[in-house]
C-alpha cells in the first residue's frame, strides 16, 4: 500500500470564470513575457469559447510522479514547479498530466523552448504560480490573473469560494494519487 | 520573472486604448526591457500593453538614418539625410502624415513646423473610420463613458468587437451583469468577434448595415431615427427586439469599435448612436486604437492641417511619414514616399527612399484623453535611445535644412473640449450592404493595436501570429471542406493570405474574417478616397477562399 507523508499545500489557486473570459489571451502573453519566453499558459478550443489552460496545481501531482530527472518537486511552498537546470524536456510530464495543461504546443505557442541563451536546451514549461511576484509581496496575484483585464481569472482561497458565491468546478488531481487507483 | 532583469522599475499606463491600464515596466537587465502586469488583480494588461516593454529596445529598432542606394540601405547622418530630403522634394509640396495616437505636444509641435515653411503640410492620420465615428459622436452631444462607468449602466448596445478593442471594458459589463442577470447585452457585429459570444440579443447584420440596425433598434427603442431600409440579410425581428430591451433601461452605454473596412457610414453611425444614448440617459464609449485619437480630432480645427483624403489626392506632393505607417494602414502598394520616420520597418519605411529613427509614444511624455473624455498628462517611460528623434522633432529638422525659422513655442494644450460639428444628414443610402460573397471583413484582435506596425515585432505576437487566423462560418468551411485549424488560401485578385482555419459560430455564412492588423488583408479592402466630402472609406472586399494541401501552406 502506498502511503504518503504529508504534503504542503497552497493556500490559492488560479480559476477561470468561463462567463467572463473574452479570449484576449492577455494570460498567455503575460505568461510568455513574464518567464523567458517559456509560458505556461495555453489555449484550447471548447465549442464556441477559447479558453485558458492553467496549471492546478493538482494534490496529487502526476507530472512529479512522472518526471525521470526529479525536475518536477513540490516545495516548500507547496507549488508544484520545475527545476529549470534539472529538466531534461523529455516530455513525461506532458503525457502523465491528466489535465493536459503541461504540453510541448499549449494553443499554437511553443511550450517547449530553448533557454535565452541556449545553454541548457530544451525544457518543458511548467507554471510556478509566478513565485517571484507571490515572494515580493504577499497581496501579489500571478501575472495571469494581474493581466486579466476582463475579471475571467482569479486567484482565490478555496476555502473562502463559496462564502465569496463561487462554485468551483474540475478537481485538483484525478485522484488522490493517480496510480493507486491501479 | 528572472531575477537579472528586475534592476529598475518604471509605473507607467499603457497608450495603446483609450482604456489607459497601468503597466510596470522592468529594465534593463540581461532580458532587456519588459512590461509587467499590476501586482493585484483588478486592473488588467492586454497583449499590447505586454508588448511595450520588449518595444523600448527591441532588436529591429531603427537606430539611424538610412537611404536607398543601388536598392540597399546605407546609413546617412542625420542633418545629412534631411537635407537630402528638401533636395529630393525640390519644387514639390511636402506632407507630412504625422501619427494621431501621439501626445497633443506632438501633433501642436508637428503643426508649428510645417506653419513656418510653405511648402509643407501636415496631415493627422487617424484610423478613418474612427475619425468619422468620433465626429459623429462629437455631433451627438453624447456624454463619454470610461471603463469604470460602464459597471454603472443598465444595459449596453456593443457594436463591432469593442471587447477585442479594448478588452479592459468587458470588466464592467460583466460587473453589471454579476449584479443583475438580466441585464440586456445587444451586439450589433457582423464579424462575430468576442463580444457575440456574450449577447442576449444579437442583432444579425451583413457588414455595411450596423446603421440599418441601429435606427431600427432606436425606433424600437422610442427614440426617433430617421427610416432606413433594412438592407437583405439584416434581421429586423432581433432589431426590434434588441431596442425593447434597451428601451426599459435608465442609463445604458453604446459601446463602439470602427475596424477598418466595414463601409463608410461611421459618422452616421456614431451619431445616431450618441443620440440614442442621450434620448435613453446613457453615454458612449468608444474604443479606438491608441488613446488619443478623440484629443487628436479635438486638436483638428487648431491645426492648419489638410484631411487624409485631400493629403492622398495630392499624388504630386512629396510624402513624409513620420510615426504612422500610412502605407500599411491603407493597404496602398507601389507609392514611393520620399522619407518615413518610424521606429521599426514597416510597410512605408519599406517604400521610402529615406528612413528615419523615430521615438514611440510611450518615450514622449504628454497630454491624452483617457478613459472617456478625462485630459491626463502621462509622462514618458524612460528617453528614447541615442540619435532616435522625437516626431516632431525630425519635422523641424528637414523644415530647418529647407531654411525655416525656428516657429514660436507652441501654446500650451489646454483644455480639449468637445466640438462643434454639424450633423450628418442619414439618408437611406447611407445603408450600403455588400452584395458579393464572400466578404472579407476585417476584425480587432486584442493582440495588436492599429495595423499592427509597432506591437507586431514584440516576441508573443511574433509567435503567434503567423500563420494569422481567418474565422469562417460553420457552412462555410463545410462548403469549403475544411476543419478547424486547417490552412486556407484567401485570395482576392493579385493578393492572397495563407491563414488558419478558425470555425466561428458567430458568423453568419458568407462572411470571412481576417485580423485587421494584418496589411495583405487590408489592402484587400477597397479604398474610396473622396476629397470633396474628406472622407476615406475602406469597404468590405470580396475574396475566394481555397483549401491549401500542399505541404508548404500546411507548414508556413
Amino acid at each position: 500500500m502506498i502511503t504518503q507523508a504529508k504534503q504542503p499545500e497552497i493556500d490559492k489557486r488560479v480559476v477561470i470564470d468561463v462567463d467572463r473570459c473574452v479570449e484576449c489571451q492577455s494570460c498567455a502573453a503575460a505568461c510568455f513575457v513574464g518567464h523567458a519566453r517559456m509560458p505556461a499558459v495555453g489555449f484550447a478550443r471548447a465549442g464556441w469559447a477559447l479558453l485558458p489552460l492553467i496549471c492546478r496545481q493538482c494534490k496529487a501531482p502526476a507530472c512529479v510522479d512522472a518526471c525521470p530527472a526529479e525536475a518536477m518537486v513540490r516545495d516548500e511552498a507547496g507549488i508544484v514547479r520545475r527545476r529549470l537546470f534539472r529538466c531534461v524536456g523529455c516530455g513525461s510530464c506532458a503525457q502523465a498530466c491528466p489535465f493536459g495543461v503541461i504540453s510541448d504546443s499549449l494553443g499554437g505557442t511553443p511550450g517547449t523552448t530553448k533557454s535565452p541563451g541556449d545553454l541548457s536546451g530544451h525544457q518543458i514549461s511548467k507554471c510556478d504560480l509566478c513565485a517571484d511576484r507571490l515572494a515580493a509581496d504577499s497581496n501579489a496575484v500571478p501575472r495571469c490573473v494581474g493581466a486579466c483585464p476582463s475579471g475571467a481569472l482569479r486567484f482565490v482561497d478555496e476555502r473562502q469560494a463559496e462564502a465569496d458565491g463561487l462554485l468551483i468546478i474540475g478537481g485538483r488531481s484525478a485522484a488522490d494519487h493517480l496510480y493507486k487507483r491501479r | 520573472m528572472c531575477s537579472d532583469t528586475a534592476n529598475q522599475e518604471t509605473q507607467s499606463r499603457c497608450t495603446l486604448c483609450p482604456a489607459g491600464c497601468e503597466l510596470l515596466i522592468r529594465g534593463p537587465g540581461a532580458g532587456g526591457y519588459q512590461s509587467e502586469p499590476p501586482m493585484v488583480p483588478g486592473a488588467g494588461l492586454c497583449p499590447r500593453g505586454l508588448a511595450i516593454g520588449e518595444l523600448l529596445d527591441a532588436p529591429g529598432r531603427i537606430r539611424w538614418a538610412t537611404r536607398r542606394l543601388d536598392g540597399r540601405r546605407q546609413e546617412i547622418h542625420l542633418a545629412e539625410a534631411a537635407r537630402a530630403i528638401v533636395a529630393a522634394a525640390g519644387d514639390r509640396d511636402v506632407i507630412f502624415f504625422i501619427d494621431g495616437a501621439l501626445p497633443c505636444e506632438q501633433i501642436l509641435a508637428a503643426d508649428a513646423w510645417c506653419r513656418t515653411w510653405p511648402k509643407a503640410k501636415l496631415c493627422v492620420v487617424l484610423e478613418p473610420a474612427e475619425r468619422e465615428l468620433l465626429l459623429g459622436t462629437e455631433a451627438s452631444g453624447a456624454a463619454y463613458l470610461s471603463d469604470a462607468d460602464l459597471a454603472g449602466c443598465d444595459g449596453f448596445l456593443i457594436v463591432g468587437d469593442a471587447f477585442a478593442a479594448n478588452p479592459a471594458c468587458s470588466r464592467g459589463v460583466f460587473d453589471r451583469r454579476a449584479a443583475d442577470a438580466r441585464v440586456a447585452i445587444v451586439v450589433i457585429d457582423p464579424g462575430g468577434g468576442s463580444a457575440s459570444k456574450f449577447a442576449t440579443c444579437r442583432v444579425a447584420a451583413p457588414p455595411g448595415a450596423e446603421l440599418a440596425a441601429i435606427a431600427e433598434l432606436a425606433r424600437a427603442a422610442g427614440v426617433d431615427s430617421p427610416p432606413i431600409a433594412p438592407p437583405d440579410g439584416m434581421d429586423v425581428r432581433s432589431a426590434r427586439s434588441a431596442g425593447l430591451a434597451l428601451a426599459g433601461c435608465k442609463r445604458p452605454a453604446i459601446i463602439l469599435a470602427a475596424e477598418y473596412g466595414r463601409g463608410g457610414a461611421w459618422r452616421q453611425i456614431g451619431y445616431l448612436a450618441g443620440k440614442l444614448a442621450c434620448a435613453l440617459g446613457g453615454g458612449v464609449a468608444c474604443q479606438t486604437t491608441g488613446a488619443n485619437a478623440l484629443a487628436a480630432v479635438r486638436l483638428g480645427p487648431r491645426l492648419a492641417a489638410i484631411s487624409l483624403a485631400d493629403a492622398l489626392a495630392r499624388q504630386d506632393a512629396a510624402w513624409v511619414t513620420v510615426g504612422s505607417d500610412l502605407l500599411g494602414m491603407l493597404g496602398i502598394g507601389g507609392r514611393e514616399i520620399l522619407a518615413a520616420g518610424a521606429a521599426f520597418a514597416n510597410r512605408s519605411t519599406e517604400a521610402a527612399e529615406f528612413v528615419m529613427p523615430a521615438a514611440i509614444a510611450m518615450e514622449l511624455g504628454g497630454m491624452y484623453l483617457l478613459g472617456g473624455e478625462r485630459q491626463v498628462c502621462l509622462d514618458a517611460v524612460g528617453p528614447p535611445p541615442a540619435g532616435v528623434l522625437a516626431p516632431a522633432d525630425i519635422i523641424g529638422l528637414i523644415a530647418r535644412a529647407a531654411g525655416a525659422q525656428l516657429p514660436a513655442p507652441t501654446p500650451a494644450v489646454g483644455t480639449l473640449s468637445r466640438l462643434v460639428v454639424a450633423a450628418p444628414s442619414i439618408s437611406a443610402g447611407c445603408a450600403t450592404a455588400a452584395a458579393a460573397s464572400p466578404v472579407l471583413m476585417l476584425g480587432r484582435q486584442a493582440a495588436d493595436a492599429g495595423c499592427g506596425e509597432l506591437t507586431a515585432h514584440a516576441s508573443w505576437q511574433s509567435t503567434i501570429g503567423r500563420p494569422p487566423t481567418v474565422r469562417l462560418a460553420p457552412a462555410d468551411a463545410r462548403r469549403i471542406g475544411v476543419k478547424d485549424l486547417d490552412m486556407v488560401e484567401v485570395r482576392a485578385g493579385k493578393l492572397h493570405v495563407s491563414a488558419r482555419v478558425r470555425i466561428s459560430h458567430a458568423l453568419d455564412a458568407g462572411a470571412v474574417v481576417l485580423p485587421e492588423a494584418l496589411c495583405e488583408a487590408r489592402a484587400m479592402c477597397p479604398l474610396q478616397v473622396s476629397s470633396a466630402g474628406g472622407d476615406v472609406v475602406a469597404s468590405p472586399g470580396t475574396v475566394n477562399i481555397e483549401a491549401a494541401n500542399d505541404y508548404a501552406s500546411q507548414t508556413a
